[in-house]
């Protein structure tokens, strides 16, 4: 029988007629060990996914087509829409007619011309509300009211941001300072066009998205205050929401093989501010996912190292009938792999079938959102990866040194 | 077979500095069946220690079969005490998590004696009057019953040289008989040199020939009467 048969055998009569307790507390540790490895990260991956799906939902879908860099519009915007919607795996497709507007509330109230009043400069977006709902969520989101219909034309819907109250989180005077729906609010447009309109509806995405500091009204009522004629087939960009997320380069290629006049891009390439925070998450996961990584070495370190110490003066036998030492090591690295092991096996069915699930059911609710809990393959990976060598370095060292001191003194248990 | 040469042995350093052996000169020769006896203290487990390479001397020489078996890597003594010695502890030095079979058959895994491996530890259990206990853990036999399978493991790979270290001392009046008999008998019917550790002056008899030692040092050695003459039973 060669040297790693022998170690083998060794490492089995130790793990099936050892002490029972002793097998399933280091187990158990290492079962935590590799939950919490994947703890961590799971929860900032979640938190990302929030605010990627968020940016998703509420305001670039998959794919935005942006007019040329040399253009402020998108010409024959319906031609567009059509070419890309018949496209196998698109969902929906919207244009929007984008423009600023200063609005204002309780307009009438002001004292004077140099009070300022309730009000303030917000982005304006032109929609049509059929096919805005197969693109973005924003009237999944309305917290009062109703979302657009599409023969709106004095009818209006604000973020919570921009109408302010109780539920936004802009300081009140950034804010319409609580405009309620069935409230008139006064829109001047650029181009000096002052038109009133019904807030229809309020609507809350999520704090850390943008879509909270907007307002929308019909793409026509957009062209007809922009200018009918010139506007009625020209858009500010185009959202495109796609089946399968992740697909996002496959499709702009398609694009851009249909000859689309303008700027093709994914939603990531517009995540901005949030990208930052996604980076800042990732590093801060390593650094977690390190410390954790330590903290479940050292721990299982005293765990194997208590069982080792243990079973020094059966080490100090085995070397005394002439084991080697290499075989003796082998067999007590087998035994920490297996533990490793098996805590991977059991804190990965506790993770993927208990605390994942769970989490999925009834998401943490946090102020960007609800979270739940998201594992990468490559936080499975490193964890996995960590955990093993972790306690092969936690097995091998204590029995390093118990193999290199005299035979007798193991023996006697020195 | 063994010599040893001014062989010493110091334990720990300075003034709390003990000298174990102070220069030990001795000889066994092929066959024999050797006592090492003393009071406590003398040395007499030091030896053994060394002539069983599971300590290292401070200095001096052995000389095993005419190899300086000191100047052997640490794998190289492992593989001698493998192939040439047997070792019998004062102790139960049985393997707890192996059946007494397994635990006699282990040293010959390391050979590679696959095949024969598990018979000839059922026939050393046979002949040590262990044949009934083969599938028994250490804890479910007696303390003169695992002595009895730790010979049998000492003897799996047919080793030149046997040694026991006090191999009686936790044992009652019977079954420390029977050890010294089965001695007794593997050295006269198998020719198996053995040194044994002892501090019971009763155990002179059984032996050819017993080496004391007082304070680190043979004080004499001896040639106790001829076994007849004592009326030790086959």
């Amino acid at each position: 029988m060669g040297n790693v048969k022998l170690a083998l055998f060794l490492a089995y009569k130790s793990i099936i007629k050892g002490n029972r307790w002793a097998l399933t507390l280091i187990i158990l540790v290492m079962s935590l060990s590799f939950a919490n490895l994947l703890l961590t990260p799971s929860i900032l991956s979640g938190v990302t996914n929030t605010l990627d799906e968020q940016q998703v939902n509420t305001l670039y879908a998959n794919i935005v087509i942006d007019p040329s860099e040399d253009k402020y519009y998108l010409d024959r915007s319906s031609l567009i829409e059509e070419k890309v919607e018949h496209i196998p795996g698109i969902v929906g497709v919207s244009a929007h007619l984008d423009t600023s507007a200063c609005i204002e509330y309780e307009w009438l109230e002001k004292e004077s011309s140099s009070d300022k009043g309730k009000g303030g400069t917000w982005s304006i977006v032109g929609i049509d509300p059929l096919r805005e709902v197969n693109v973005t969520t924003i009237h999944e989101h309305i917290i009062q009211g109703s979302y657009l219909d599409p023969g709106d034309r004095d009818e209006i819907v604000l973020g919570v941001e921009v109408a302010g109250g109780d539920r936004a989180e802009t300081a009140s005077f950034l804010t319409l300072q609580g405009a309620q729906v069935g409230d008139k609010v006064r829109l001047t447009y650029p181009n000096g066009v002052q038109r009133e309109y019904h807030v229809k509806g309020i609507f809350q995405a999520r704090e850390m998205t943008r879509a909270d500091r907007l307002a929308f009204v019909t793409r026509k009522e957009m062209a007809s205050v922009l200018g009918r004629t010139i506007f009625t087939d020209r858009a500010s960009q185009i959202l495109v929401r796609i089946e399968q997320p992740g697909e996002e380069n496959r499709f702009i290629k398609e694009f851009e093989a249909l000859g689309i006049d303008g700027e093709i891009r994914s939603w990531r390439e517009y995540g901005g501010a949030t990208s930052g925070i996604v980076s800042s998450f990732d590093v801060i996961a390593s650094l977690i996912n390190s410390i954790g990584l330590v903290v479940a070495a050292v721990v299982m370190f005293i765990v194997i190292y208590i069982n080792v110490i243990n079973k020094k003066r059966q080490i100090g036998i085995l070397r005394a009938i002439g084991i080697k030492r290499n075989v003796v090591l082998c067999s007590y690295l087998i035994q920490a792999l297996f533990y490793a092991a098996f805590g991977v096996i059991f804190g990965g069915l506790v993770f993927g079938y208990g605390i994942q699930p769970y989490f999925a059911l009834h998401p943490l609710t946090l102020p960007i959102g609800l979270v739940s809990f998201a594992v990468k393959p490559a936080t499975i990976q490193i964890a996995v990866l960590g955990l093993l060598l972790a306690a092969a370095f936690a097995g091998f060292i204590p029995v390093l040194s118990i193999t290199r001191q005299s035979i007798i003194k193991a023996i006697w248990g020195n | 077979m063994i010599k040893v040469k001014n062989l010493r042995k110091v334990y720990g350093h300075g003034l709390t500095a003990t000298q174990a052996l102070r220069g030990v000169d001795i000889e066994v020769k092929p066959g024999e069946f050797v006592a090492v006896m003393g009071r406590s203290g003398s040395g007499k487990s030091t030896l053994l220690h060394m002539l069983g390479l599971l300590d290292i001397p401070t200095d001096g020489e052995i000389l095993i079969e005419n190899r300086n078996v000191l100047r052997l890597s640490d794998g190289k003594k492992a593989n001698f005490r493998l192939e040439k010695l047997g070792y019998v502890f004062q102790e139960y030095s049985l393997l707890p998590e192996m059946t007494v079979l397994e635990n006699v058959y282990v040293p010959a895994l390391c050979l590679g004696k696959e095949n024969s491996h598990k018979k000839r530890a059922a026939e050393l259990l046979e002949t040590v009057g262990l044949g009934e206990r083969l599938n028994h853990y250490p804890n479910e036999v007696s303390g003169g019953e695992q002595q009895r399978a730790a010979i049998a493991r000492a003897l799996i790979n047919q080793p030149k040289i046997l040694f026991a270290d006090e191999p009686t001392a936790n044992l009652d009046f019977a079954s420390a008989k029977l050890i010294l008999e089965l001695f007794r008998k593997l050295n006269r019917e198998l020719g198996q040199t053995i040194v044994m550790v002892t501090h019971e002056p009763e155990d002179e008899k059984y032996v050819d020939r017993v080496i004391w030692l007082k304070d680190g040092l043979v004080e004499q050695w001896s040639t106790p009467l001829p076994i007849s003459k004592v009326g030790i039973s086959n």
